[in-house]
């Protein structure tokens, strides 16, 4: 079984960062373990990743669900649990309009609360356990995170040094 | 020769025009992001003037005896020491609700309705914006429970059944604005920390002692994977999306509180939108204010804020102000011409009234003053003179409000009931959430990265000089 080790490698820019995944992809580094890592959005495209999937959509679609559940069950179940009717003018028992107002904005607060729980869902936020990071992140560098066979560590440095990286260093746990 | 000296001035003033280009626009200006990150830090964390501690023992001072004290006295004593009484029976505590709620939208409008137009001017001011919302929500909640009176109980609006089995009554406006004023606040709070996390990480990495362990727990163990900005982004597009109509509901559901009511001045199909461009327009007035002050005294935010953004602030004051005059000029004329006894009597009352100075005084610099001013944009890109025209604003729409909550109030059909609003211990309590609100500036400043570093870096990716033909433009690329 061959051991691996876990580098990172610091690039100062987006595009030595892109060619350094394309070369990783040519040494036999597949997509599942090598990530970029940035202080700044940039998209799959750029890099020339594969699309990365997230549920946030789904997990904010079952949210507007759960949503509007809750907004029918104040609509239509919780006039018939007064004890007495209340009857307000000539207005149905349960009235049209205000159950829309009701339905949507129930349905919109589950919608946005379940989005925000999806990205801490999606991300295993919080995390306070030590992470494979670099602070020089923050300042605009460009980390490619990737594994490699330990016999292998020379070779994968010298080739990363020689797209442009500023250091490759193994990749220690440490407390952000 | 001629060809060499051509291509030489030719170049010359391509240069001349590149730096004319990075003076004005901070898109074109770029720093390394190391150094943004510092000017940021340098501007949060740097060690407070004794002009700094003045304010927050002003601003506290006022605080504590505005909401601490006043409040104290408003639940000791009962609501007979505010000045609401028959008719006038909602007085500047709703007042206060309607322009805190107005103030609050300001924050959203910027960063939703602009990000989702990628509007990019935006990008230095959204954070400082949707603080804006958050803080304003929070006074208007103070603001609500003190016209509660027994503010202890405000937790019956929420819908649980109680001792007697008895639930609220959604079929009430008042029920409607619970659900709505909660679902921004709650919304509005969501949308102001995810596009901060990375920031907060940043800080984090930038930090020492008692801060590093604040933003470490704050910014939740973000490092900046592509798996983490792409939830990020996906979550941001859809809050971008659906707080918009979130905000627009709950303005209107506010206005339903009086139009719903069949009294006069009151009873009108136009008030949703009505009031919801006068939220706008004070919104924006306040932000332009906060916008000034915060690149008046705050270290190196000049670079981040400038001209170009107060004008284009103002050009949005000023289409907001053209908005308000015809939303209300559209009320007033259908309830003019409605030829009601008594709406007529108020209309009256409004203008020539003890209180008609407020309405002039409304008009003046709702949409006077803005007209006059923001038309030019040399005076609309100074930040103290937008951030002047910002307070009149802000006066006028305050104004406007008091002529429709309790001036209005002071005119119905049965005139032996006619009283003038006084108000009372509501002015102590008013000033207490001005004062509140922008200590928690003052506090946030310390606190809180006031500039989306991340999102002035993507932009400053995104653009570009180019040429065309023999003029020089600025081109952005559609990175997101």
């Amino acid at each position: 079984m061959t051991e691996t080790v876990n580098l990172l490698a610091v690039f100062p820019d987006l595009e030595p960062a892109s060619d350094a995944v394309e070369q990783l992809r040519l040494l036999g580094v597949t997509d599942d373990h090598m990530n970029v890592i940035s202080g700044v959005p940039v998209t799959e495209p750029m890099l020339g990743r594969p699309h990365a999937w997230t549920n946030v959509p789904r997990i904010a679609f079952g949210g507007a669900i759960l949503g509007m559940c809750g907004a029918l069950f104040l609509i239509f179940i919780v006039p018939y649990l007064y004890p007495y009717p209340i009857q307000v003018g000539p207005q149905a028992y349960v009235p049209g309009p205000p159950s829309f107002i009701l339905l949507f904005e129930i349905t919109m607060l589950g919608m946005l609360l379940s989005t925000f729980l999806g990205v801490w869902l999606e991300s295993f936020f919080p995390n306070y356990r030590p992470l494979q990071y670099l602070p020089e992140i923050s300042d605009g560098k460009f980390v490619v995170y990737f594994s490699c066979p330990e016999a292998s560590q020379d070779k994968f440095t010298k080739t990363m040094t020689a797209l442009g990286a500023e250091k490759v260093t193994l990749a220690e746990a440490r407390q952000l | 020769m001629a060809e060499k000296n051509k291509s030489k001035a030719e170049h010359a003033h391509d240069e001349h025009t590149a730096e004319h280009f990075r003076q004005k626009h901070l898109m074109l200006d770029p720093l390394p992001r190391g150094q943004m990150n510092d000017m940021v830090m340098e501007a949060m964390t740097g060690k407070p003037t004794w002009k700094f501690w003045l304010t927050v023992v002003i601003l506290g001072s006022i605080v504590v005896y505005g909401l601490g004290y006043s409040w104290y006295r408003l639940i000791a004593e009962g609501l007979g020491i505010a000045g609401v009484n028959r008719p006038a029976y909602w007085g500047i505590f709703l007042v206060n609700t309607v322009f805190w709620i107005g103030i609050s939208h300001a924050g959203t409008f910027i960063s939703a309705i602009l990000r989702v137009f990628k509007a990019e001017f935006r990008r230095p001011f959204t954070r400082i914006a949707e603080l804006m919302t958050t803080f304003g929500l929070v006074q208007a909640g103070f603001s609500i429970f003190m016209h509660l009176g027994r503010a202890w109980l405000s937790y019956w609006l929420v819908p649980y059944p109680n001792e007697r089995m008895l639930w609220p009554n959604f079929h009430s406006p008042l029920s409607w604005d619970l659900l709505a004023i909660t679902t921004y606040l709650l919304s509005s709070t969501m949308y102001l920390f995810l596009p901060l996390i990375p920031d907060l990480a940043m800080a984090r990495d930038k930090s020492t002692g008692w801060r590093k362990n604040f933003y470490r727990i704050l910014a939740i163990g973000f490092r900046g994977t592509e798996g983490e900005w792409t939830h990020l982004r996906n979550a941001m597009n859809i809050f971008a999306y659906a707080i918009i109509p979130v905000m627009f509901s709950v303005h209107t559901i506010v206005s339903w509180d009086f139009a719903a009511a069949t009294r006069p001045g009151w009873n009108s199909t136009i008030y949703g939108p009505y009031f919801i461009i006068g939220a706008l327009h004070s919104g924006m007035g306040a932000a332009a204010v906060v916008l000034a002050v915060v690149r008046g005294t705050m270290k190196h935010m000049d670079y981040f804020i400038r001209g170009e953004h107060f004008d284009a602030i103002g050009k949005l004051m000023l289409i907001i102000s053209m908005g308000w005059a015809y939303f209300y000029f559209n009320d007033y004329i259908v309830q003019w011409y409605g030829g009601d006894k008594w709406t007529k009597q108020l209309l009256h009352f409004h203008e020539a009234g003890p209180l008609g100075w407020m309405w002039l005084a409304m008009l003046i610099v709702n949409i006077a003053i803005p007209w006059a001013i923001l038309w030019n944009q040399k005076w609309r890109s100074n930040p103290w003179l937008i951030s002047i025209v910002g307070i009149l604003i802000n006066v006028g729409m305050w104004f406007e409000r008091y002529l429709i909550v309790p001036v209005s109030l002071a005119i119905n059909r049965m005139p032996f009931t006619w009283r003038l609003y006084i108000p009372a211990v509501e002015v102590y309590l008013s000033l207490g959430t001005l004062a509140l609100f922008i200590l928690f500036y003052v506090i946030a400043s310390k606190l809180i990265p006031f500039i989306p570093v991340w999102e002035v870096q993507e932009g400053q990716l995104a653009h570009k000089l180019s040429k065309f033909g023999r003029e020089t433009v600025v081109t952005v690329s559609e990175l997101e």
